[in-house]
Formats: structure tokens, sequence, C-alpha cells
């Protein structure tokens, strides 16, 4: 009996399950999984018992928060895909800043028509098991996790920061060169795609554990403005203590 | 609203709705739910080179053509003049972009249509030789992206005024081999689609795309159609108008008062004559004939791209593993507003920015593809409803949906 899987996706960009097709095993992945509900790759969906259902994307429309509840009651395990389930993502920005202008300035005199609630990490509105952070996931993460179901192990998370794969990767630390990285705070994992390409972390992945923030805001100040150190942190993972506080103006 | 109503195997939620009353269309309804995140609202206040990367999570099946109009807009706006071999770079992984892209809509969305399966599992187990075939197209097109941007989803150090790190000229030679080991699944993907049999169904129609004189479609040119529209981009507003429809959080594109139709279709149709060789030859001595009006010949033109794109990134390549060089990136020396162009795989894609002199993003406006087809795509639905109006509801209900897969929408994209 293979496990029977379902990957939704609510308003989001769906990288994370491209991420997913772009995983070196998807071929082993469609051999030992049976995909009961998953609408970008199949038109038949079922609603049965999800052993494990994925979940990409927040919930920006009442409807949405509507099918996260009629999800987790088809399935034994939830996990969230992605920083937009995990933290919020990207579109949590609008919390922090006035929505009904932004309404407006997008739909103009058409602002009332639109939907759009206040956006929160999926666990926050139904119970989550476990959470494949990044924006985008790496596929790695996912591979991970549905091997361990295989397996019948319950998935678990190996905590480190980012500075750990970035050293591994030999790149010169973004801190030291003056710019603002959230490589010490954020968790790991990724392989620090971004400081490999000369960029600094910006902490998609969401915080660790136990982060030293008021060291890692200390040597921001000193290279940053309050306003840009602000919006970093309004980026991939707005929605996720201790990164919130910040987004929300704390510093 | 229910979730299995939207259709599936394309890019987000929508559906389409359509009445009949006494053997007659009286309504088609185009109804795109995905929710709205207001990029436009909340890039104002960021820096300029926070931009790119930002609004590259539009989308995650078409990154790069977002952060590459975002670069190339925010450039246009602040004064900064990119070199050749920047430009040449953008190219190379928009070209990179459309083979993994194309090759998921072709094999994974669309391909079930037209071989009677129901997905991708079944598809793999009755077809695995066309699954591992876009699988392997798609990984050297992917990693063309990660090794020049950083990362294939949601790509990292292109920033206005070029990159934060540059490709090394090995990087180069590693891609051009990469390609050269797919050039023959693009040319039997063009065979294979050529050979499938596409619904009888014409309409004519306005197809745009861009025009920079000298290349096939991709970075940066005027806007052009086969109806005599030649403009430069930054008046797009005078001829591309945005329409709202109470039951669709996208908005509906039109030039006057009429759909029209961007993507590859419209890209083959106006500029097959700029080919690159193999591609040309391919479509010479097929049945395939372009310009077409058949909307489902959209899926031929992103087969034939395939193999067009794959010699594009070929060619781009081996020029800069010769000459490849470290550079600076220039700065920004103006402020106002600026825009950008490119063709992302589903079509014309229009990026527009104000900046200040501080180089904050002062107000943005997009016009993304599958906005500016989803008035042409009512339109067809329309007409090829009334033309099948003998046909069981269910069996119209699939057409429909197959049609509207065609053009490989995008739905996030289109509410952003």
């Amino acid at each position: 009996m293979k496990p029977r899987i379902a990957i939704f996706d609510l308003t989001d960009c769906e990288g994370c399950e491209v991420q997913i097709l772009n995983s070196k095993f998807i071929d082993k992945i469609l051999e030992n999984v049976e995909f009961l509900n998953f609408r970008l790759g199949q038109k038949i969906n079922r609603w049965e018992g999800f052993d494990v259902a994925f979940i990409e994307g927040v919930a920006l429309t009442s409807h949405e928060l509507e099918l996260l509840k009629k999800i987790r009651e088809h399935s034994k395990f939830v996990v969230a895909l992605g920083s937009c389930a995990c933290f919020g993502g990207i579109a949590a920005i609008n919390n922090f800043m006035d929505l009904e202008e932004a309404k407006k300035y997008v739909y103009g005199e058409n602002a009332d028509k639109i939907e759009s609630l206040y956006v929160k990490p999926i666990s926050e509105i139904i119970k989550v098991d476990f959470m494949i952070r990044g924006c985008p996931i790496v596929p790695e993460d996912f591979e991970r996790v549905v091997s361990d179901i295989l397996a019948g192990r319950i998935p678990r998370e190996h905590t480190r920061p980012v500075c750990m794969d970035c050293k591994s990767r030999g790149n010169p630390c973004q801190l030291l060169k003056g710019n603002v990285c959230l490589g010490p705070v954020s968790y790991g994992g990724c392989n620090a795609p971004c400081p490999s390409a000369g960029m600094p972390c910006d902490g998609c992945r969401g915080p660790l554990e136990m982060p030293e923030m008021i060291a890692e805001l200390e040597l921001l100040k000193k290279v940053a403005q309050q306003d840009d150190i602000i919006r970093l942190f309004r980026r991939y993972a707005p929605m996720v203590t201790p990164f919130k506080e910040v987004a929300g103006g704390k510093l | 609203m229910i979730y299995d109503e939207f259709v599936t195997q394309i890019e987000g939620h929508g559906r389409i709705h359509f009445e009949i009353v006494n053997d007659k269309v009286v309504e088609v309804r185009l109804e795109i739910h995905e929710g709205s995140r207001f990029f436009e609202s909340f890039l104002r206040g960021r820096r300029a080179d926070e931009v790119p990367q930002m609004v590259s999570r539009i989308c995650g099946v078409c990154p790069v053509p977002h952060n590459h109009c975002a670069v190339q807009a925010l450039e246009d706006a602040m004064g900064i003049e990119v070199s050749e071999q920047t430009r040449m770079l953008r190219r190379l992984t928009l070209s990179a972009e459309m083979i993994h892209d194309h090759a998921l809509h072709l094999y994974i969305l669309a391909s079930p249509d037209y071989l009677g399966v129901n997905g991708i599992t079944d598809l793999y187990s009755k077809f695995p030789d066309l699954v591992k075939r876009c699988i392997k197209m798609r990984s050297v097109g992917n990693r063309a992206i990660e090794i020049v941007g950083g990362r294939a989803v949601h790509p990292i150090n292109s920033i206005p005024g070029g990159f934060a790190k540059l490709p090394t000229r090995a990087d180069m030679r590693r891609i051009v081999k990469d390609f050269k080991s797919i050039m023959n699944d693009c040319i039997e993907t063009f065979n294979t689609f050529a050979n499938l049999k596409y619904p009888e169904f014409e309409r004519a129609t306005e197809y745009l795309a861009i025009d920079d004189g000298k290349h096939f479609p991709v970075y940066a040119g005027r806007l052009v159609s086969n109806r005599g529209l030649n403009a430069d981009v930054r008046a797009y507003r005078n001829y591309i108008k945005e329409v709202f429809k109470p039951y669709s959080n996208s908005k509906f594109c039109v030039i006057d008062g009429h759909g029209f139709h961007v993507g590859a279709i419209a890209r083959i149709n106006l500029f097959k004559d700029r080919l690159n060789p193999i591609a040309k030859d391919l479509l010479e001595s097929s049945q395939v004939k372009f310009p077409s009006d058949n909307p489902f010949h959209n899926n031929l033109a992103q087969a034939l791209e395939m193999v067009h794109y794959a010699e594009e990134v070929i060619r781009i390549a081996e020029e800069l593993a010769v000459k490849l060089k470290d550079e600076e990136r220039p700065k920004q020396t103006k402020d106002g507003t600026g825009v950008g162009v490119v063709e992302a795989p589903r079509g014309v894609l229009i990026h527009e920015y104000t900046v200040d002199k501080n180089g904050i993003i002062r107000g943005a406006n997009l016009i993304i593809p599958t906005g500016m087809n989803t008035t042409n795509i009512e339109e067809d639905l329309y007409a090829l409803l009334s033309m099948n109006i003998d046909k069981p509801k269910e069996e119209l209900k699939k057409l429909a949906e197959q049609l509207f897969r065609a053009y490989d929408p995008c739905l996030s994209c289109s509410t952003h």
C-alpha cells in the first residue's frame, strides 16, 4: 500500500510545487506514492483519507480558510510547504501596511470587491504537524520528508544557522563586508544559495529556535538604517516570532 | 466556490463558467480566484536592489522574466546603461527559462489532454520516456539559470546594473555541453507535438510580441502586432487598457476594446523568420503551418520554441565562453519612471517603476501576459463553444478547459 498523498495550494506562486518537480528523485517519488489530490498534476482528484497533505501558500480568502479546515479533517498528517504556509511569506507584508490603501492603489474604485484577509501562518488556523521551510523549499527537504514517511519515521528538523551552510561553501562573510545579512539568526539547511551568489541571506527559512537576536540587531544597526532593517524582516518570514516583532518595528 | 471546481493542470486557481440557453451561448466567464497579494502596492518604499528578487515571488513557474523585466525597468528609471555582456546573460537565462517552463507545460500539464491520461503519475507509468525526456530537459534549463542566477526558482543575484556575482567561462562551457546534450530531446519534443491531433478551431485575432530589431523576441524591444501596432513600450498605456470584471481578481486587457494574444503562438506567427537554423529547418520540413489562428497550436509553437531557445542558449554561451569578463556594475544617474519589457514563456510582460533620487520605489505597475490573454480567452471560448453547441455539456466543459490550458495560463501572475 503506497502512502496516499495530497498536495494543495492556496494563494502563492507555486514555486515550492515546482521545486518538488525539480527533485532529482521525482521519478522515484512518482513510483512510490499515490497522489489522491494534486490539482497541478492531475485531472481526477479525490477527497479520501490522506496519509499526508502538503499545503502551499496562504489563505487570503474565506474560501481558502474553509479549504484549510477541510484538508485538516481529511488528513492524518499535515505539512506546511514553504515559507508562505509556514510564516506568512511575502503576502504578509501587507499586514504591516494599510490594506485599504493597498487595495485602492491596485484596484482603484473596485477595491471593495476584492477580498483579502490578514495573513497568518497556516499553523495559526489549523494544526500543522511539520514544516518544510524556505522561499522556495529545497527539493532535498521534500525528499527527506517523503523518505521518512515511506520508512514509517516521523520527520524531524535539523537545526543549524545558515552560516554553517555558508561557511561550508567557503563564502566570504556578508556581515563582515558590511551587508545586512540574516544568516546567523536564520534556519539553515538550504546550502546557502544567496551568499554563494554574492547576496546576503534574507532569512527566508525563518528564525532558529533560539536566535541571538540582540547581537544580530546590534550588528545590523552598525551597517544599516532602522527602516532598512525593518524591511529586511518583512520579506519571506514576517509572521513568526522573533522576526515578527522586528518586522513590526521593535528594534 | 469549491476547490474541486478549479481547472486542473494550470498554474493557479480559476474556473470557466458558461451558460447555454436554447442552443445559444449566452455567457462565458473566465473567473480567476487566486488571491491578490498587492505586489504593486508593497513594493513602494523598497530599495531598487530589493525589487528584482521580490517580484520573482510573483510566480515560481516563471520567476526569471519577472526578475529581468524589473531590472530593465529600474535601469530605465535610474539612468543605468548596462553592458552588452549583461544583456547577453539575460537573454541566456530567459531562453533557459523557456526550456524548463515549456517542458513543464507541454509534458506535465498539457499532454494528458492529448494522450488521454489522468496526470503526471499516469503519464509516467504509460509514457515513461516522455516524462524522462521532460525531466532531463528541465534539469538542464534549471541548471543554466542556477549557474548564472544563483538559483532556478527565484534567481538571486540579478540586480539593477547587472549581476552581483558573474559566472565563469568554464560555467559557459558547461552550459554549452549541457544544452547540446538535450538538443535532440528538444527536436523530439517538436516531433511529438507536431504529430498530435489538435481540435479544429480558428479565430483571427491580434498577436502581440516584442521586437528589438534583431532577435527572435526575448528581451526588450518595441511592442508590435500583426495589425500594425508598433510602439515604444514606454507608451504602453496608450494601447493596452486594463478592465476590471467583478467575477475575477485578475484584470482583463484589451487593445481598442478587443482581446489580443501573447505568447509562443504570437512570437512564432510574427517572427518565424528569425528562428535559429535548426528550428527554422524543422518548421519548413514539417506539415506544420504558421502563422496559425488556432489557439491550440500555441502548444505546437512552444515545442518549436524549445528548439529555437536551446540553440539560442548554445549560441550565447559559446560566445561568452571566449569573452566573458569581470565588469563593474554601473550606478544610478537619475530618478524618474522607467518601463521594462521581456517575453515571458506566456508572452509579453511589462513592469513600470517610479524611483526617487535615493533609489527608493515610489510607484509600480505590472502587466502580466496571462492578464493580457484573458479577454482573448473569453472571446475564443465563446466562439469555440458556439461552434460545438450540439455536443453534451460535459464534453464542452472538457474542450473549454483544454483551450484554457493551451494558453498555458499563469493565474498567480495574473492576479499578483
